[in-house]
């Protein structure tokens, strides 16, 4: 083909009219951009969530026993076809306290290569004390790294039988693939829900069988998570191990029981031997004893004979001390005789001595006369005699001296062998009041012995009893022993993994909506633009035509250039969309699932394809229909210019007395939207979507704030729940309920049993909270129970149960029906449904203490406190909260805030797909009005040149085109509100995630703000046109056609 | 009344990339009110550049128009505009009707913005469609179109109405009857009437001739004793 003419004005034409090629080309990219932008997201999410879960080495198959699982399990697991590796891990759910509070932590081990966690702060724990605690945990408690944190069991068995320590050291902080959002899981214990993971080296755990197995499929990893090839691949293998299950159910159980009796035999030989012991043990204790006796009973009789002969010495003694005494008497009586002797004595010595000296003084006289002589004589004698009697006296005295003196030495000597006995009686006296003391001390050890051989042999046998209980316990424990069950799991047992799935569903949703009406106006406006770029170069045509070229020469031009600016511009709207569009959605989702940071955006072709498929389809479909209608005629008509668009009386006109009133322009400009019905419905469309996805943007926004309103102000009317322990007596309970009264902030409080239940249709099983209020009549004041259409309150009665409804709506339940609760140890319960209540934030079922009865078979055990406070704020919920905590009884507290916070960040994911809605909603809106509008003046140039002509002012004739598009803009806002409702319906439901319900509601303001929006695009439209209206040029514009 | 359109030295130079054209080169003639003028030349001559120039679509390079004393050339666009819209009447070759109103509308459509129009049911009757009042102009003849658009152009009771090869889109028969009405609307009225034709033919018909040529009058002449249209044959 050698038509280098018509190559060149191909080329021309591009240049010449580069606004319509690029109109063509932008309006492509972005419908192509958006188109398989969004679409792209689904798998690209799908892409990501594998990437992450293959980064983290994330396991396939989890397999759990009732009993455990040993070693030979892991290998058998092993050995299953199709298994690639498998690894033994531990778990446990336990309790952890921070400050008063407890809460539910899931304690697992760490894997030697799956299931790695991510470790954002810190160090990985390595001795047998230390752990690594959930990052999302940690950022929110008063823990940090480095403190030490203590677990108990929250049930009757020692934590040490599970764990080697109670207390561990916190290393690090982690996120886990097995927990990529927010929830952890359910559990038994506690308030029944898990709070936080704790990671812990293998070591620390003191169990001799894994609580489970973790598997990887062959060649599971190369495929994507999410997809059924994915899902099936690891069905297909988890059919396999469960053809090996009841096998390995078999020796397990075997080997327990077998175990089992072995202890048993041991024990049971152990309490025999007891027993003897015990027996021989008696025997001995009471010879023991008997000797005892025996010899403290001699002792004693030693004792007494000794104080006998003490007794008898002491009577001696004491008339020694008699004796003593009167011979004492008797030397003093001597004495005084003795005494009385000398004083004679004395006497008659000084009558001597006055006779010696009569006779000295008679004698000095001189007197020598007879009679002198005669008495000196006879004095003398009488001297002699005197002094004869006195030396005789004398001696007699001196002999009594003598006498008297042995006599009182004899005494003497007589007191000091008294004093010597009395000595020798006090000591042994005093040996005897010892031996006394020792004896009773004897008594006292042989008493104490004897009751603690009392006390040993009773213990003994209790300990026996116990034992040969046990025993029996024992072997009845092994009878009643059911065989190990095991539960074999894929990915979705985990939590939130699912969702993720899930979400990407929701993607689709969403990106088979919203793509495709963008998509649509897109191809409709590069419709448009086409057909009327055929339709200017009629009078070309035809020329080329006359000259003769080929038709398909001529329409190969307008096919050319569709080709080339539909192609470039899905180019380059896919290379953009694919990237930009799931990068921004997969990072908005980044919020819900904070740790999953691998972004995988590869190029899918297949929707690209599509998108540009469908563009270039529209586009040279309508180039192509154009030019055919173009071409068809005769060469000289086409050189006439085309017959103009008759007028037509629009139906309005009938209806004489409304068109009679019409203001003349306003009937030119209904008359012109009549004419131009293809244009009005392009704008009305165009507009319409544009306000209808703004509208759906600012409702999604109004949908999902208005739940924790409606949620916390309308529907729980309290403010918080305390949880209370297993074992809080009722004691405790009215201690609380009291303690708490007497907080001024406090306005109410109620008993209620709160515990999170399975509950299913028999296909899909859920969980829910089940809420049994003790206090029905009061309960109303505590949660509101109405239909969310009509506002007809419920009253819970004795009849059923009340369900929530996006719960209702999962299980497909309507009143009347009958759902089934999965109780672990009463097996499947029926519940009738008697009413469905509206409710936003997680699964409830309602029900009276007597239908609870009816159901479960026993009275409610209520383990929670709802209170509600004055002003109902965080502050005053939190600090009643805190009080109740310090009290005996209380296990934890969960406040109504903490459920705001979980709303507050999905909207945050849920924010930027609206912001990006929205902006791709004004773009759109821009780009269409400005286009149509575009289209719309260069069709009508020759009419609103004569209009200037005919002395009309810029702004009247831009009134004159204006007035058309105002009235198309309310009408494609009228349109877009009703599209718009629609989609939000759609919408809403889709992008619910499981636990929540969102309100159905738009507000008012929404509808002004989408409205203002629109109107304010298309008046930015408007005033960019009217530049365009002022540059027409009269004289070029209604120069004869050419 | 004398010089009622004068024009003095109007030069129009048209810059088309780096070729200059002079589509009016100073032209210079004088109208008086009430005359029926005639403007022949052949195609490219500048007729329709003075005649654009005349009615205020477009502006002269150089050089000053008066109109009834009011120097148009020193008008800016908006008083353009009011002149446009008060003083012309414009007739086309294409008639340049709103297609999406009918004959009677289109005539309102005119009248709605000026000061001091007739009434449109009378002129559409004096044009001699009365009985075509509510047709839409693709239901219309191309005579009764050219009908439509000089009562258009009447209803507005202009100062001038300026009419660019009224005839040439018309056959023989109704183009003359286009020009009787002309004609007559002139003698009836007193109105100023301009016409562009390329047809020598017509000439004399026209109270005041002026040829144009190369953008420039190469002679104007008055005629004492127009002949009416009917005698006129081509």
């Amino acid at each position: 083909m050698k038509k280098k003419a018509l190559r060149k004005d191909f080329y021309m034409e591009i240049r010449r009219s580069t606004g319509r090629f690029m109109s063509i080309f932008f309006i492509v990219a972005i419908g192509c951009a958006f188109f398989s932008g969004i679409r792209a997201s689904e798998p690209d999410m799908r892409y990501s969530g594998d990437a992450y879960f293959d980064n983290r080495n994330m396991m396939d198959i989890e397999v759990i026993s009732t009993l455990g699982l040993t070693d030979d399990d892991l290998q058998a697991i092993e050995d299953v076809d199709g298994i690639e590796a498998a690894e033994g891990g531990y778990s446990v759910d336990v309790l952890s306290s921070e400050g008063d509070n407890q809460i539910a932590v899931h304690v697992m081990s760490l894997l030697p290569s799956m299931n790695q966690v991510q470790l954002e702060d810190g160090r990985l724990p390595e001795a047998e004390d230390e752990c690594a605690v959930d990052v999302d945990y940690l950022n929110e408690s008063s823990l940090k790294i480095g403190d030490k944190i203590t677990l108990s069991s929250g049930s009757d068995d020692e934590i040490t039988d599970t764990l080697k320590t109670d207390t561990f050291t916190i290393t690090g902080a982690v996120s886990s693939p097995n927990y990529i959002s927010f929830q952890r899981g359910s559990t038994t214990i506690g308030n029944g829900s898990v709070t936080a993971f704790i990671v812990v080296p293998e070591k620390s755990f003191a169990l001799d069988v894994y609580t489970e197995i973790y598997a990887q499929v062959d060649g599971a990893k190369e495929m994507t998570a999410f997809t059924d090839e994915y899902d099936d691949r690891v069905q297909e293998v988890i059919d396999k191990i469960e053809e090996i299950k009841d096998e390995r159910e078999q020796i397990r159980y075997d080997e327990i029981v077998d175990e089992a009796n072995e202890a048993l035999e041991d024990a049971r030989q152990q309490v025999t031997d007891a027993e003897k012991e015990l027996e021989d043990g008696k025997a001995e204790a009471q010879a023991e004893l008997a000797d005892a006796r025996q010899q403290l009973e001699d002792a004693q009789a030693e004792v007494d004979s000794g104080r006998q002969e003490l007794e008898s010495s002491k009577q001696q003694l004491e008339s020694s001390r008699q004796q003593l005494k009167d011979s004492q008497a008797q030397v003093d009586q001597g004495q005084e005789e003795l005494n009385a002797n000398i004083d004679a004595l004395n006497g008659q010595i000084d009558e001597l001595n006055a006779a010696k000296e009569q006779y000295n003084a008679l004698a000095a006289s001189g007197a020598t006369d007879d009679v002198t002589m005669a008495t000196l004589n006879a004095m003398y004698e009488e001297i002699q005699k005197g002094e004869s009697a006195v030396a005789q006296a004398q001696a007699q005295i001196d002999a009594a001296k003598a006498e008297l003196e042995s006599g009182q030495q004899q005494i003497n000597s007589g007191w000091d062998q008294i004093t010597q006995g009395e000595q020798k009686i006090s000591d042994s006296e005093a040996q005897l009041a010892d031996a006394e003391a020792e004896i009773a001390d004897g008594w006292e050890e042989y008493y104490e012995g004897e009751a603690e051989a009392e006390q040993e042999i009773a213990d003994g046998e209790q300990k026996i009893a116990d034992a040969k209980e046990e025993l029996a316990d024992a072997e009845a424990e092994i009878n009643d022993l059911e065989k190990p069950e095991w539960y074999i799991y894929d990915r979705s047992n985990l939590p939130d993994y699912t969702g993720y799935g899930e979400n990407a569903d929701r993607m689709r949703a969403i990106g088979e909506v919203f793509p495709a009406i963008f998509f649509l106006v897109a191809a409709l406006i590069s419709l448009t633009t086409m057909t009327r770029m055929v339709e200017e170069q009629r009078t070309l045509i035809g020329t080329l035509k006359a000259l003769g070229y080929e038709k398909h020469s001529i329409a190969g031009k307008y096919l050319g250039y569709a080709l080339l600016a539909t192609v470039s511009g899905s180019v380059v709207g896919i290379l953009f969309g694919e990237k930009v569009f799931p990068y921004i959605i997969i990072n908005a989702y980044g919020i819900m699932y904070q740790h999953m940071h691998d972004i995988v955006i590869p190029y899918n072709l297949g929707y690209g394809l599509g998108a540009a498929a469908a563009a270039l389809a529209s586009t040279l479909l309508a180039t192509i229909l154009s030019c055919y209608k173009e071409l068809r005629e005769q060469a000289a008509e086409l050189m006439r210019p085309p017959t103009p668009k008759q007028g037509q009386r629009v139906l309005l006109e009938r209806a004489a007395f409304i068109w009679k009133r019409l203001n003349f322009s306003w009937k030119a400009t209904i008359r012109n939207l009549v004419r131009y019905k293809k244009r009005l419905f392009m704008t009305i469309f165009g507009i319409g979507g544009c306000m209808a996805l703004m509208l759906v943007g600012f409702g999604l926004k109004d949908s999902i704030f208005a739940i924790v309103d409606i949620q916390y102000g309308e529907i729980q009317l309290y403010d918080g729940n305390i949880i209370l322990t297993d074992d809080a007596t009722d004691e405790e309970k009215n201690n609380i309920l009291t303690e708490l009264d007497k907080d001024s902030a406090m306005t109410g409080s109620t008993e209620g049993l709160l515990t999170q239940i399975s509950v299913g249709n028999g296909d899909e099983w859920h969980d829910v909270y089940l809420d049994v209020p003790k206090d029905v009549e009061e309960f109303s004041e505590f949660v509101v129970l109405q239909d969310r259409v009509t506002n007809e309150k419920y009253e819970l009665d004795d009849s059923g149960a009340v369900l929530t409804e996006k719960m209702a709506k999962e299980l497909d339940v309507k009143p009347g029906d009958t759902i089934t609760i999965r109780d672990e140890d009463r097996g499947d319960l029926k519940v009738e449904i008697s009413a469905v209540c509206e409710n936003y934030m997680g699964h409830y079922l309602y029900m009276t203490p007597a239908y609870y009865e009816k159901v479960y078979g026993e009275t409610p055990d209520y383990n929670s406190i709802f209170y509600k406070t004055a002003d109902r704020i965080t502050e005053e919920a939190e600090r009643i909260g805190e009080e109740a905590l310090a009290m005996p009884g209380t296990l934890s507290i969960s406040y109504t805030t903490d459920l705001r916070e979980q709303v507050d960040n999905m909207l945050g994911a849920l924010d930027e797909v609206i912001v990006v809605l929205i902006i791709s909603a004004g773009m759109l809106a821009f780009v269409v009005l400005y286009n149509l509008n575009n289209i719309n003046i260069t069709e009508r140039q020759r009419e609103l040149a004569t209009l200037k002509v005919l002395g009309f002012y810029n702004g009247e004739v831009a009134m004159y085109v204006y007035r058309e598009n105002i009235v198309l803009t309310i009408l494609g806002a009228i349109f877009g509100i009703i599209l718009g409702k629609i989609l939000h319906g759609f919408i809403i439901v889709t992008v619910e995630i499981e636990s929540v319900m969102f309100g159905r509601n738009i507000d008012l303001s929404s509808f002004v703000y989408g409205f203002l929006l629109t109107l304010l695009f298309s008046l930015l439209v408007n005033g960019a046109m009217y530049f365009k209206l002022k540059k027409i040029n009269m004289v070029e514009s209604l120069k004869s056609v050419e | 009344m004398k010089d009622f359109v004068k024009l003095q030295d109007i030069t129009k130079i048209y810059k088309m990339g780096e070729v200059e054209i002079r589509a009016a080169d100073n032209i210079s003639f004088s109208i008086d009110k009430g005359e029926f003028v005639v403007i022949v030349g052949p195609s490219g001559a500048g007729k329709t550049t003075v005649l654009n120039i005349l009615g205020g679509m477009d502006t002269a390079t150089s050089g000053t128009l008066l109109v009834d004393g009011e120097e148009i050339t020193a008008y800016n666009s908006r008083r353009l505009t009011e002149y446009r819209r008060e003083d012309i009447g414009f007739v086309f070759q294409f008639y340049n009707l709103v297609p999406n109103l009918t004959a009677l509308e289109n005539v309102e459509l005119a009248l709605q913005i000026c000061r001091d129009p007739l009434d449109a049911r009378e002129v559409m009757e004096e044009v001699g469609l009365g009985d075509r009042l509510n047709n839409f102009p693709a239901q219309l003849s191309g005579g009764e179109q050219q009908r439509v658009s000089i009562a258009r152009a009447l209803a507005k009771n202009p100062k001038l109405l300026l009419c660019d090869e009224p005839t040439g889109a018309l056959d023989y028969n109704t183009g003359k009857a286009i020009l009787k009405l002309l004609q007559n609307m002139c003698r009836e009225r007193g109105m100023t009437v301009i016409v562009i034709t390329h047809n020598q033919a017509i000439a004399p018909m026209a109270d005041r001739l002026i040829h144009i040529k190369n953008g420039q009058v190469s002679r104007m002449e008055l005629n004492e004793h127009p002949m009416s249209i009917d005698d006129i044959e081509w």
